[in-house]
């Protein structure tokens, strides 16, 4: 009946390793499903970090259902300072952990592209519907991550938006085929175990069985093994933990920077107190140094009104508060410098402010996103919190926001604006 | 229940599921649509994924490991050594060009403008550090089959395993 289909890949006979099979693909999935689990959930609580109710906050363009899930209703918290390097960093080292992990597993299972029949009830046929949406949606999220975090932007749509519903896309069908498959892992996974085939030198490497009653990726007619499992497997696991490593150099810093060879911001400029990298510098800004000379002035605004302007040297003046605080990218890399500046609780008392009330930072740029952001009551409270005029004991510079920008326990990076103008009380 | 079964393929749960993983499935998509616009993109990078794998890097990296089955370990003159050696070439080139897919915008440079504005660094190191990495690959991968290759030879030599 579906005879003319059997040519090429679609014959019973062409894929011939010996290592495919369910066992195979059982042990890959239960490497990668933490993996991806992690990096959807760090991701979800990345878009929480924004606190995308506030102010300007939405990434996504506005209130409404345009704004992703606001189920959370938790402002994002201050402590630990690290939180959002940690979970940002863990978001990015494990999607990219996950990319071997996820190809081994695409080629273990490609027999499946081909099956014949390639629909054999409309249940098969749904499921095939789902996995579209599964490969496809875990190729376009971590494409587009590894691609973002690479500051290149050939996508043709907003990022930010098409990576978040895209991410929803891979989380649901993913959430029905762990369902569905489950099953199948653990009729796997009984029948031969975990060590025993891990155990198996390349004389005893032989194809797996079919699993009664099952359409699975073994092969029907193989060829002899030139590979064990174990060292399939070895090699993916090291160039999983391989990838992790070198992307984690950008977190976790100190002796591990020297390991994010291929890391797009594992690298500063040099040993001065400015030198760590940045995410956007001040060429980039579009701001007229001009702006920020000497008739530069702090406005701060209480509701809609300003009622005061200082100058860098009025701020300079008043009360210094250092903190050691982490800056943390989105794109995965942080920073762990010393601030100094005035508290923000400070400049709120300072016109009259009490405390409760958010805080929006403006900078000086015309354009661009991320220009201001507001920060929830907690954050502009904490101690830690600051409006920074140095770094390291030096004058910040240019690049890294002169004369002042904000600083805060936990604030995502793009939350601590640069060439700050205003500050708004509420 | 038996009729469903034998009209469907599975049980009602399974069509319960799939129901719900294509009803967010679609929410997601419109949501994502409406916001960015650009459908053919989203065609392009969705579906261009899966074609970009399972028709070009797959066949691809497939058709390489059959070239170098059949010149290092040709199935009818299937020697131990001959498998080491195809191995210890698998592996270095696999994980070399694991790293050119991931790190390639870095290594080959597109975006190079955004990415020096942006950062205030350059790319051009990247290239140079992904050619060092394959090269100590490939070098350490010698050198292990260096090591193993005696032991190699004596079980190709006594005909054991």
């Amino acid at each position: 009946m579906h005879s003319r289909l059997r040519i090429g890949p679609f014959r019973p006979g062409f894929w011939r390793s010996p290592l495919r099979g369910p066992w195979l693909a059982s042990i890959l999935s239960a490497a990668l499903l933490p993996l991806l689990a992690v990096c959807a959930l760090t991701g979800f609580v990345s878009h929480w970090a924004y606190d995308t109710d506030l102010g300007a906050n939405a990434v996504f363009g506005g209130p409404g259902p345009g704004n992703g899930f606001d189920l959370y209703g938790l402002d994002w918290p201050t402590s630990p300072s690290w939180l959002y390097a940690a979970t940002q960093g863990l978001h990015v080292v494990t999607g990219i952990a996950a990319i071997p992990i996820l190809l081994a597993k695409l080629w273990t299972v490609v027999p499946k592209l081909f099956e014949v029949p390639p629909v054999r009830s409309p249940a098969h046929a749904l499921e095939r519907l789902s996995l579209i949406f599964l490969v496809g949606g875990a190729i376009f999220v971590i494409g587009t991550g590894v691609i973002n975090i690479q500051v290149w932007y050939p996508f043709g749509f907003g990022f930010v938006p098409a990576h978040y519903y895209g991410a929803i896309v891979m989380v649901a069908a993913l959430a029905l085929h762990v369902v569905l498959k489950l099953p199948v892992l653990r009729d796997a996974l009984r029948r031969d175990g975990i060590r025993d085939r891990l155990h198996e030198d390349l004389a005893h490497t032989r194809p797996e069985p079919e699993l009664p009653g099952r359409h699975t990726s073994a092969p029907h007619a193989s060829s002899a093994p030139t590979l064990t499992r174990r060292a399939l497997l070895g090699g993916v696991g090291v160039a999983s933990a391989g990838l992790a490593a070198m992307t984690a150099g950008q977190v976790a810093g100190g002796p591990f920077a020297d390991l994010a060879l291929l890391a797009p911001r594992g690298r500063g400029r040099g040993p001065g107190p400015n030198d760590f990298p940045v995410n956007k510098t001040f060429a980039a800004s579009g701001i007229e140094r001009g702006q920020l000379g000497a008739d530069w002035r702090l406005a701060l605004q209480r509701d809609d009104r300003v009622v005061a302007r200082l100058s860098r040297d009025e701020l300079l003046g008043l009360p210094q508060t250092s903190a050691e605080l982490p800056i943390a990218c989105v794109e995965g890399w942080s920073t762990t410098q010393l601030w100094t500046g005035v508290r923000l609780r400070d400049l709120a008392r300072l016109i009259g402010v009490a405390p409760g009330g958010a805080m929006e930072a403006r900078s000086m740029q015309s354009g661009g996103g991320f220009r201001r952001a507001t920060l929830n009551p907690g954050q502009v409270e904490h101690p830690d919190s600051l409006l920074a005029l140095s770094v390291n004991g030096a004058e910040l510079s240019l690049d890294h926001g002169y004369p002042a920008r904000v600083i805060g326990p936990a604030l995502p990076g793009v939350h601590c604006t640069k060439w700050v103008g205003k500050l708004v009380f509420s | 229940m038996a009729r469903f079964r034998a009209a469907y393929g599975a049980g009602p749960l399974h069509l319960l599921g799939v129901v719900i993983c294509l009803a967010v499935v679609g929410y997601a998509l419109s949501t994502g649509l409406s916001l960015t616009g650009r459908p053919e993109r989203w065609l392009i990078w969705f579906g261009g994924g899966i074609v970009a794998h399972d028709f070009l890097l797959l066949p691809f990296y497939s058709l390489l490991g059959l070239f170098a089955v059949a010149a290092l370990a040709p199935g009818a003159r299937r020697t131990r050594t001959g498998i080491a050696a195809l191995n210890h070439l698998r592996f270095p080139a696999l994980l070399s060009g694991l790293l050119l897919l991931v790190w390639y915008p870095l290594i080959l440079g597109p975006g190079e403008r955004t990415f020096s504005r942006v950062s205030g660094l350059s790319k051009d190191v990247y290239l140079e550090r992904w050619l060092i990495l394959t090269a100590s690959l490939f070098a350490l991968s010698a050198v292990v089959l260096l090591i193993r290759l005696p032991r190699l030879r004596r079980i190709d030599d006594h005909g054991g395993r």
